[in-house]
């Protein structure tokens, strides 16, 4: 198959949501010596197209999951590669995200955790029903200086805040960029509790978190 | 004579006229203030009987809106079908922390499901309230939708995505989640409450497509709603943008449906009274950006404005943050008194 069949099976992949396909997509490409970074543009070329058809409900969430599935496969495959290609070239930095405590959503969460290791950062995802300390002890860990914490909803939102007053409290708020987001959440609250940034939905999320860190 | 926030609200839901729109709040209301103003707290108020009695009576004695309602999470039933519930402590509502099942396990009905977990104490705490508020605000017992239940018992992405990939393995769930609710509902009834709420928050078009909606949630939303054969209202309460499946969801035979703020109230009681639906919806008050956020002043204008587009009785879009001052709910009933009369 010519590259631009395979990268274009490749798109199709996630826009059919078809894990195995995207797998083995994933796969030829690099066989066929396909750049990984120009296979995983292709693949988020899939998502944002799916991305603004859930926007305008004409796909639904179920949709988005699997085709966030898709893409982890074929990820899985790509990753490797484009750090291979990389080691010369400077380190992925490291972000952290999670769900606040309480709160067990998972969906947006994961979209914005899969568009963020895309765009080529290292994401250490959490899970759902994360406290502030471990938040903080894990980033420490990691050594990461970001750290995103969603909130599904309006009765767990007030746990972001907890996160803030806890680094705070804890005298390490300034050494942390501290981003939030989900469906309950406004730039407004972000101001309120004074979070670094706000991101509304995944793509402003990775465009706020290269602002902030001054990556291109 | 004005009516009763009772008798107003039955007057609204069984389609007779009433003085004024109700308001009420058909997901949960309790906040850090009522808690401090009752002197009951969470998170004792969700497994007491007492305690969750006299939390929910701040609904009418503190807030002086139209009903009350038990309980306060949506972890009741999945709890008893085995799910690991995190508690929420004094701050947050209990959770999901591990779902019951996995897809393709069996998902057996214990025995005797009204008398297991926390549903004596809700039952005791609709007998308390019934008894302590029921002569003049309606009490209502709320229970969760038989899909949100699978969701609840096999975990949302499991669902979510079996939905598409093997739509078939999710029927057992619906069916027990649908049978145990028979059972709840008629207990419920049997302790006194005079409306249903069902809250089948995962039912919602940000989860699901219409399509979905209509083949695996409202199927067993209306075979509840039948069996509970109009012994009392049910009001039925599905978050998000819903316009899509509006009709569907009045085809349930819920009494009232109760939406977000995303929902384009107006069109879709055009499109109602077009088709002779004459099913009240209530609504559509922000709980985040006029309850939690707003001033006095920007929650006033959020029922005026649900007036305006329509809607039958005030309430918030959803359940109400926990933070939520206590002057902005009060705000909320006071605005909807101003309103002027309905013709």
């Amino acid at each position: 198959m010519a590259d631009k069949d395979i990268l274009k099976d490749l798109k199709q992949s996630i826009l059919d949501f078809d894990e195995d396909a995207a797998l083995e997509l994933a796969r030829e490409s690099l066989a066929a010596g396909i750049d990984p970074v120009e296979a995983v543009g292709v693949l988020a070329d899939g998502l944002n197209e799916l991305g603004v058809k859930f926007e305008r409900m004409e796909v639904f969430l179920p949709e988005i999951m699997l085709a966030s599935d898709a893409f982890k496969n074929a990820l899985s495959v790509l990753e490797p590669e484009i750090k291979k290609k990389n080691t010369e070239g400077k380190k992925a930095i490291p972000i952290v995200i999670g769900t606040v405590q309480g709160d067990i959503h998972q969906v947006g969460k994961d979209m914005v955790a899969t568009f963020l290791a895309t765009a080529g950062f290292e994401v250490y995802d959490l899970g759902v029903d994360v406290a502030p300390s471990r938040f903080l002890e894990e980033a420490k860990r990691l050594g990461a200086k970001v750290i995103a914490a969603a909130s599904l909803m309006s009765t767990t939102r007030p746990v972001q805040k907890d996160l803030i007053d806890f680094l705070e409290a804890k005298g390490v708020r300034d050494q942390f960029i501290v981003l939030v987001g989900g469906g309950v959440v406004t730039q407004e609250w972000a101001d309120q509790i004074a979070a670094d940034g706000y991101g509304q939905d995944a793509i402003a999320t990775v465009n706020l978190a290269k602002r902030l860190l001054h990556v291109a | 004579m004005g009516m009763t926030g009772r008798e107003r609200l039955l007057a609204c839901l069984e389609g007779r006229k009433a003085d004024r729109l109700p308001v009420l709040s058909v997901c949960q209301y309790v906040t850090y203030g009522l808690m401090e103003k009752t002197g009951s707290y969470w998170p004792e108020a969700h497994y007491d009987g007492a305690q969750m009695a006299n939390l929910s009576a701040g609904g009418a004695e503190v807030l002086h809106l139209d009903a009350v309602r038990v309980p306060y999470c949506q972890t009741v039933e999945a709890e008893i079908y085995g799910s690991a519930i995190k508690d929420g402590g004094r701050t947050h509502l209990p959770s999901i922390e591990k779902p019951a099942f996995a897809l393709g396990e069996e998902p057996a009905i214990p025995d005797n499901f009204t008398g297991r977990g926390r549903i004596p104490a809700v039952l005791e705490a609709i007998r308390r309230l019934k008894e302590r508020v029921g002569r003049d605000t309606l009490v209502m017992g709320s229970l969760v939708g038989p899909f949100s239940v699978a969701a609840n018992i096999l975990g949302v992405s499991a669902l979510l995505k079996a939905s598409l990939r093997k739509p078939g393995a999710l029927i057992p769930y619906f069916e027990a989640a649908e049978k145990t609710a028979e059972e709840y509902a008629q207990a419920i009834i049997e302790a006194g409450a005079e409306a249903i709420v069902i809250e089948d928050m995962m039912a919602s078009l940000d989860m699901i497509s219409p399509k979905t909606y209509r083949e695996m949630a409202a199927p067993y939303e209306k075979k509840l709603i039948e069996s509970i054969g109009g012994r009392v209202p049910v009001i039925i309460h599905i978050c998000g943008k819903l316009d899509q499946v509006m009709e569907d969801v009045a085809a349930t035979g819920a009494s009232a449906i109760s939406v977000e703020s995303a929902v384009d109230v107006a069109a879709v009681k055009e499109k109602f009274r077009q088709q002779g639906i004459s099913t009240p919806i209530f609504g559509a008050v922000h709980p985040i950006n006029a309850l939690l956020e707003g001033t006095r002043e920007d929650v006033a204008k959020a029922v005026q404005a649900s007036a305006e587009a329509g809607v039958d009785g005030i309430s918030p879009d959803c359940a109400v943050a926990p933070d939520t001052p206590v002057e902005n709910l009060l705000e909320m009933t006071e605005a909807a008194l101003r309103l002027q009369p309905v013709n």
